[in-house]
């Protein structure tokens, strides 16, 4: 019988992978990093872990896997670290690998897929020989059920040659953008970090989260990279998103192509955003954004 | 030191998007340009020669993954001179209409082939963190494996040490200072540098560097592609594009918010 493997760090990323994975009979899981093994074996496969997180010991250890059990297909959530571990795999043994897909169908030989394309404007979709390696988008399949069985839990040991010196987590300010229902979100037009409690004031008004353009996570961070909207940061799918002070640029655009409704303010009249959104308001925001936000407040408490 | 390679895309230009009748893309009518990101490869490249590695060469590789060549030859001549202009000294280019359209089995598997077949020494392989039309950041790491070389991804800065890399790179959760001996495999992020545009002087002396057009015949081990893209659809997103305007900016807020509850969005 044809097998998959499944790989992730987290039970979430597992437990949706394996939707996938099973569509094609048995798998097996290769977990990492800090996870609970136990509770992953009663999905009842077999269970591989290594303890490191870093994408060399990751690779390091999928492979030692996937030499055993040679699998007709991979199957794991889409993040940096799976991107580079399982690109090594993909390149050793030449299998076509796919990032972000969705509405996967593995029949025969072959497996077919979807995903976003052209930084983000088109779809494509795909059919590629098994085995393959799919990188799947978060929360589009249920989460697997678990089974009466429990699978055997194998360590492994990898000895990467790059050398980690130092680890600095992300800053993480405990939102989730990608499943925010309102965002009010930042981009250059703001002058100082200090002026973006201008939006902060209008998202606490609308009961919003603050989303972000690239700059401001990226190269100025002032808000961490959860904040971060795009097709490198994320992609959302609010009813509201308000944009204050970002010009457009494709790849934000890619990742608020799912809002329902979209908002821009902006001083520049023919900024990108003003043709990639449904209501515009051209006005220096550090005027307008206050008196919007003082008319939230009247208009929601009279 | 040795020579640097950097991986150059000549790729779709999504802002050029274009559906045919039924919504298809239109492949015939979009242009290719140099992929962003590779040019704060291109960038980095350039910074680390002039630091480290001066007297070496810059080579660029570039694997044509959208046909035909009849059509496609001007689009990709231009974004691999836009690699020369801003430094590159010689640049490689696999354009066969055989192996299109490509994926990145073909690709990574190519420039490996070109790197043997001309015998070309790298110690530093760069390429951009992915490329703006496929957009899988998977070809620098296949690069890497089947060299048997250190692969770094998502560099924002890079030094060398010695006859080692010190990168500090962008993953999932962490932010990790690594250090890769070399030769090694980096891929950037648009972070690292702020790409300078190349002057007029380097842009007339572009034309005038190397550019190897490659066939396939000339390669050994080249795979053909795998996937095959059966259905492309624009993605269409229609948007009201309407301008609220009022005499006061208080007057402009509260059609602003009419409108947004008269879609239902808000309740204000």
């Amino acid at each position: 019988m044809p097998t998959s493997m499944v790989v992730g760090s987290s039970e979430d990323d597992i437990a949706e992978a394996l939707t996938v994975a099973r569509q094609l009979g048995d798998a097996v899981i290769v977990a990492y990093g800090n996870v609970n093994t136990g509770s992953l074996a009663e999905y009842g496969h077999k269970v591989y872990h290594v303890k490191a997180d870093d994408p060399e010991s990751v690779f390091l250890a999928v492979k030692q896997v996937y030499d055993e059990v040679k699998p007709s297909l991979i199957v794991a959530p889409t993040n940096k670290n799976l991107k580079d571990a399982l690109s090594r795999l993909s390149g050793l043994y030449d299998l076509p690998m796919a990032t972000e897909v969705f509405n996967v169908k593995v029949s025969g030989s072959s497996a077919s897929y979807t995903r976003g394309f052209l930084s983000g404007r088109a779809l494509e979709d795909d059919q590629v020989p098994l085995p393959a390696v799919l990188l799947i988008a978060a929360r589009k399949v249920p989460r697997a059920q678990k089974s009466q069985a429990k699978g055997e839990v194998v360590e492994l040991q990898a000895s990467p040659t790059v050398k980690v010196i130092e680890r600095r987590p992300k800053e993480r300010g405990g939102v989730n953008i990608e499943t925010a229902e309102l965002i009010v979100s930042v981009g250059r037009g703001f002058r100082s970090k200090e002026d973006l409690k201008l939006a902060f004031e209008l998202a606490e008004a609308l009961g919003a989260q603050i989303g972000c353009s690239r700059p401001i996570a990226a190269d100025l961070k002032w808000l961490g990279e959860d904040h971060w909207v795009g097709l490198s940061g994320h992609k959302v799918a609010p009813r509201l998103y308000v944009a204050i002070g970002i010009s457009g640029a494709p790849q934000h655009l890619a990742g608020i192509t799912d809002a329902k409704v979209v908002v821009a303010i902006n001083n520049d009249k023919s900024a990108p955003i003003f043709k990639n959104c449904d209501y515009g308001v051209v006005a220096d925001l550090y005027q307008f954004v206050p008196v919007l936000t003082k008319r939230v407040k009247e208009r929601l408490h009279r | 030191m040795g020579d640097i390679v950097v991986l150059l895309k000549p790729a779709l230009n999504p802002e050029m998007i274009r559906g045919t009748q039924d919504g298809s893309v239109d492949f015939d009518y979009m242009p290719l340009k140099l992929s962003d990101i590779d040019r704060n490869a291109v960038e980095e490249a350039v910074m680390l020669r002039d630091q480290y590695f001066k007297g070496s060469k810059i080579y660029s590789i570039s694997v044509v993954t959208w046909g035909p060549a009849s059509k496609r030859d001007k689009d990709v001549k231009m974004a691999v001179q836009e690699g020369l202009a801003k430094g590159v000294d010689e640049a490689y280019i696999v354009e066969d209409d055989s192996i299109v359209p490509g994926d990145p089995v073909t690709t990574a598997s190519a420039i490996v082939a070109v790197i043997r077949k001309f015998g070309l020494k790298p110690d530093l392989i760069l390429a951009g963190e992915a490329t703006i039309d496929g957009f899988s950041g998977q070809v620098a790491g296949r690069v890497a494996v089947k060299l048997g070389l250190p692969y770094v991804s998502f560099a924002r800065k890079v030094e060398l040490k010695g006859n080692s890399i010190v990168a500090e790179r962008d993953v999932e959760d962490y932010v990790e200072v690594v250090e890769a001996p070399l030769p090694a495999v980096v891929s950037v992020t648009r972070e690292i540098n702020a790409p300078r545009p190349p002057t007029l002087v380097q842009i007339r002396m572009a034309s005038r560097k190397p550019q190897h057009m490659v066939k396939l015949s000339d390669l050994e081990g080249v795979v053909t592609p795998k996937r095959r893209l059966a259905a492309a659809r624009v993605l269409a997103v229609k948007r009201k594009q309407m301008i609220i305007e009022g005499k006061t900016l208080e007057e402009t807020a509260d059609k602003l918010l009419d409108a947004l509850a008269s879609e239902g969005v808000i309740k204000a």
